[in-house]
């Protein structure tokens, strides 16, 4: 579903890279977690595959689509949710949805149906005709998440989903995620939040100074070299740790 | 240790105009320096005119009111124009600088009372009142103390007159908004409040004119000129009546040497204090709960309408419109920067034509009634250009979207596919602006179907060309990083630039009609125009399928 190749990010006038010669693959029908400490690379990563960023070297394969040569396509097959998510504030709710369901090709029953199903479980039915800037952070969010999941993306891409969220929230969007694969499509996330990550992913990544030192299902990091049975938390700590290196 | 108004006013007037941005990369920095070179470039020559005209009109009005013993008839104009525009920008100037900034949220959290924000904010407002008072009231001031050899007390009463002059019409525009806000819930009401205001004022003008002429009590314009020049301060009085402190503003000055002269700085210096004490007692009981009611949005109490989430399909170029017109629109920062000249003309032409005073109307005097229909034509055509950069819509298309850009950046639309919609939806604005305006001067001066009707066609082919260049030139070097959503429109040199190319553009095809006109080759104009749309439109084809993908995928 994704495909990084050789992918790396030097931003204008910094002396090390955000993102260095990454390579990565991301199934079908899996939620992958990206895993890292503060600025390892993980927004800039996802703002690569987004179409956000150009990657300086390297390929992003989005779908079969290469994010360079074919970008609209790639695109239209990815819902993506920011960390901080800047909804234009001077729309109403349903305005911001129904331009992302027009720009994505929603049909109308189709639109109905899932704008209703998800205003409904986000509780969002009565203030989405309200204007943006009227919302609080948690109901922007959502509204983020309605719009990126309007068009049933193949990929379903959330930087720090669970930031600023209360924990009724964080459970919805747990429940969602799973709901998304189940369907047969991939989720891929950006946290911080460990316990998330062990209890959702099917396979984790860690990236540290912008190079992947970690990756495989949750079985695969604890049992490997001589960490038996070890929590993320602590395989995390490990790893991020100073001269930590783990490959699969 | 500064008080803690000057500190605010300080750092607001720093933020406010760029001072701090400007000293960081021009002088210590020594960077961006060809910023300034393109400002002076583009706008100098529009200084330089302006102050040449207050200079030229001071001169024929002095030595016309001179035959009816009015020679201070160019301060009085002078200090009512100056306060009739301060009253009118000011009013949305107050508006986005009290209720619409971000800082607010800020501020109210900081040990403040209400009245010092409310007097550092206004103290902000008056200092870039000032610079635009300079134009038009030293020109005059300075013409007028020439020629009527005026001696020391003119210059201290003029310096005195020149400072407090802003005050009041400022002070009226806080008072009015101030009241407005706390009447209304605001966040949702913004825009209509900002329509609601701007009207109202409207209606104060109108209504000013058809006051003054009722009072003067006769319908016949040449009569009432005459009765307003031939009884000894007559127009003085007239105005007098409308907006007293712009009279006595001209009084001090004029009669600075007399009692009665000091006697009217007295007027004008108390009625300012007054103003002060108002504006101090409003910002303490008023002001706060206003800006509280207005950051408190619209959650949670209201009722809310029933939300139908059946919805009409539209495609991407629509739907993508619609949006950049309601952006645009909502926010009273972009529009009243980017709609004010589309409301100024048609006001400065049907303002005459309410009062029924045709005469002295400076499109009459212009001739323009007369001129050949292929040339109104032409200029038609060249005021939808020149009205499409003004508006700044498409030059700051892409800057306006800030830190929301990441919204239309993960679309799945190709680059084409953003930009049509951003120049249709400026081309819609533009043209019901240019359409409006044109109605009462081709009422004014007869313009004929045949001719306006070309025009608005060539106009709109050829805006729509520069529109494309404005757009594509905002992709090249998009102004994201504002907090305040008024820098990305009025600090955002790609409207500068925009407008200095687009009146290259208008002066050089102005140039050539002018040619035409005098060798008798006006039937050339609709070729000359197919020509350079042609051109123009050829560009901006080439740059949005060659450079602008480029572009897009560097930002």
């Amino acid at each position: 579903m994704i495909r990084l190749q050789g992918v790396s990010k030097r931003y204008k006038g910094a002396s090390t890279y955000a993102v260095r010669d990454l390579d990565l693959e991301v199934r079908p029908g899996e939620i992958f977690g990206f895993l890292g400490p503060n600025g390892a690379g993980k927004t800039t990563t996802i703002k690569m595959i987004v179409g956000l960023l150009k990657a300086d070297q390297g390929k992003v394969l989005v779908n079969g689509h290469d994010l360079t040569l074919d970008p609209i396509a790639a695109k239209r097959s990815m819902g993506y949710v920011p960390d901080k998510p800047d909804l234009y504030p001077r729309l109403t709710g349903l305005e911001y949805l129904n331009l992302i369901g027009d720009v994505y090709g929603v049909d109308g029953p189709t639109r109905s149906k899932r704008l209703a199903h998800y205003l409904e479980m986000f509780q969002l039915t009565e203030a989405v005709g309200d204007l943006i800037q009227s919302f609080s952070r948690g109901m922007q969010q959502k509204l983020a998440l309605t719009g990126a999941l309007l068009h049933a993306p193949a990929l379903f891409i959330l930087d720090e989903p669970m930031v600023g969220l209360d924990p009724k929230s964080s459970h919805l969007f747990k429940e969602i995620m799973r709901e998304h694969v189940k369907q047969g499509n991939t989720v891929f996330f950006s946290t911080h939040v460990l316990e998330v990550a062990e209890q959702l992913c099917n396979r984790v990544g860690i990236i540290k100074q912008g190079e992947l030192i970690a990756c495989g299902t949750m079985e695969e990091l604890r049992t490997g070299r001589d960490r038996d049975g070890s929590s993320l938390e602590k395989l995390f700590l490990e790893l991020t740790d100073e001269g930590g290196s783990y490959e699969e | 240790m500064k008080s803690r108004v000057i500190s605010l006013y300080s750092a607001m007037l720093n933020t406010h105009y760029g001072l701090s941005a400007g000293k960081y990369y021009y002088i210590k920095k020594k960077q961006r320096l060809w910023e300034p070179l393109v400002i002076v470039a583009s706008l100098g020559w529009l200084l330089v005119l302006a102050v040449w005209f207050a200079w030229m009109l001071t001169e024929q009005l002095f030595l016309g009111g001179l035959a009816f013993g009015q020679p201070h008839l160019a301060l009085i104009s002078g200090t009512l124009i100056v306060s009739v525009l301060g009253l009118f920008f000011g009013f949305f100037n107050v508006l986005s600088t009290f209720y619409f900034s971000n800082d607010l949220s800020i501020l109210l959290a900081w040990p403040l009372r209400s009245w010092e924000i409310l007097l550092a904010k206004l103290g902000v407002i008056v200092t870039g009142q000032y610079v635009l008072n300079a134009l038009f009231l030293l020109p005059i001031g300075i013409r007028y103390g020439l020629l009527a050899r005026a001696g020391v007390g003119y210059v201290l009463s003029a310096v005195v007159v020149f400072l407090v002059l802003p005050v009041i019409p400022l002070v009226i525009a806080s008072a009015l908004s101030v009241v407005l806000m706390r009447l209304v819930n605001l966040s949702r009401y913004r825009d209509k409040l900002t329509l609601i205001g701007g009207i109202l004022l409207l209606v104060i003008v109108f209504g000013g004119t058809y006051w003054l002429q009722q009072n003067v009590g006769t319908d016949d314009p040449s009569v009432l000129l005459e009765q307003l020049l031939s009884q000894a301060d007559g127009l003085v009085k007239a105005v007098g009546r409308v907006f007293p402190p712009s009279v006595w503003a001209a009084q001090a000055m004029a009669y600075a040497h007399t009692s009665q002269g000091w006697i009217n700085l007295l007027y004008l210096v108390a009625s300012s204090a007054l103003g002060l004490i108002v504006l101090h007692v409003l910002g303490e009981k008023v002001f706060l709960q206003g800006v509280i009611a207005g950051l408190e949005g619209s959650r949670g109490g209201k009722r809310r309408k029933k939300v139908v989430l059946e919805h009409v399909e539209r495609g991407a170029f629509l739907t993508l419109l619609s949006t950049e017109r309601k952006l645009f629109v909502r926010d009273p920062n972009f529009a009243l920067n980017g709609l004010i000249g589309y409301v100024l003309l048609p006001v400065m032409a049907l303002l005459p034509l309410f009062g029924q005073n045709l005469e002295g109307n400076p499109f009459e005097q212009l001739n323009f009634g007369e001129m050949d229909p292929l040339l109104v034509m032409g200029g038609i055509s060249l005021f939808f250009m020149v009205m499409i950069a003004m508006s700044m819509i498409p030059s700051t298309t892409f800057s306006r979207e800030g830190r929301y850009l990441w919204i239309v950046r993960t679309l799945p639309l190709s680059i084409g596919q953003i930009i049509r919609p951003r120049v249709a939806a400026a081309q819609v604005v533009n043209t019901v602006g240019c359409v409006l305006g044109l109605l009462p001067l081709s009422y004014l001066f007869g313009w004929g179907v045949l001719e306006v009707g070309f025009g608005i066609v060539f106009g709109l082919l050829l805006s729509s060309v520069v529109a494309y260049l404005l757009v594509i030139l905002d992709l090249s070097r998009p102004m994201l990083d504002w907090i305040n959503p008024i820098k990305a429109v009025k600090s955002n040199f790609n409207s500068i630039v925009g407008m200095f190319g687009t009146m290259v553009i208008a002066f050089l095809l102005g140039a050539l009609f002018f040619l035409n006109a005098r060798t008798a080759t006006l039937w050339l104009i609709p070729l000359e125009l197919f020509l350079v749309t042609g051109i123009l439109g050829g560009l901006a084809w080439f740059l949005t399928r060659n450079v602008a993908p480029k572009l897009w995928a560097k930002i």
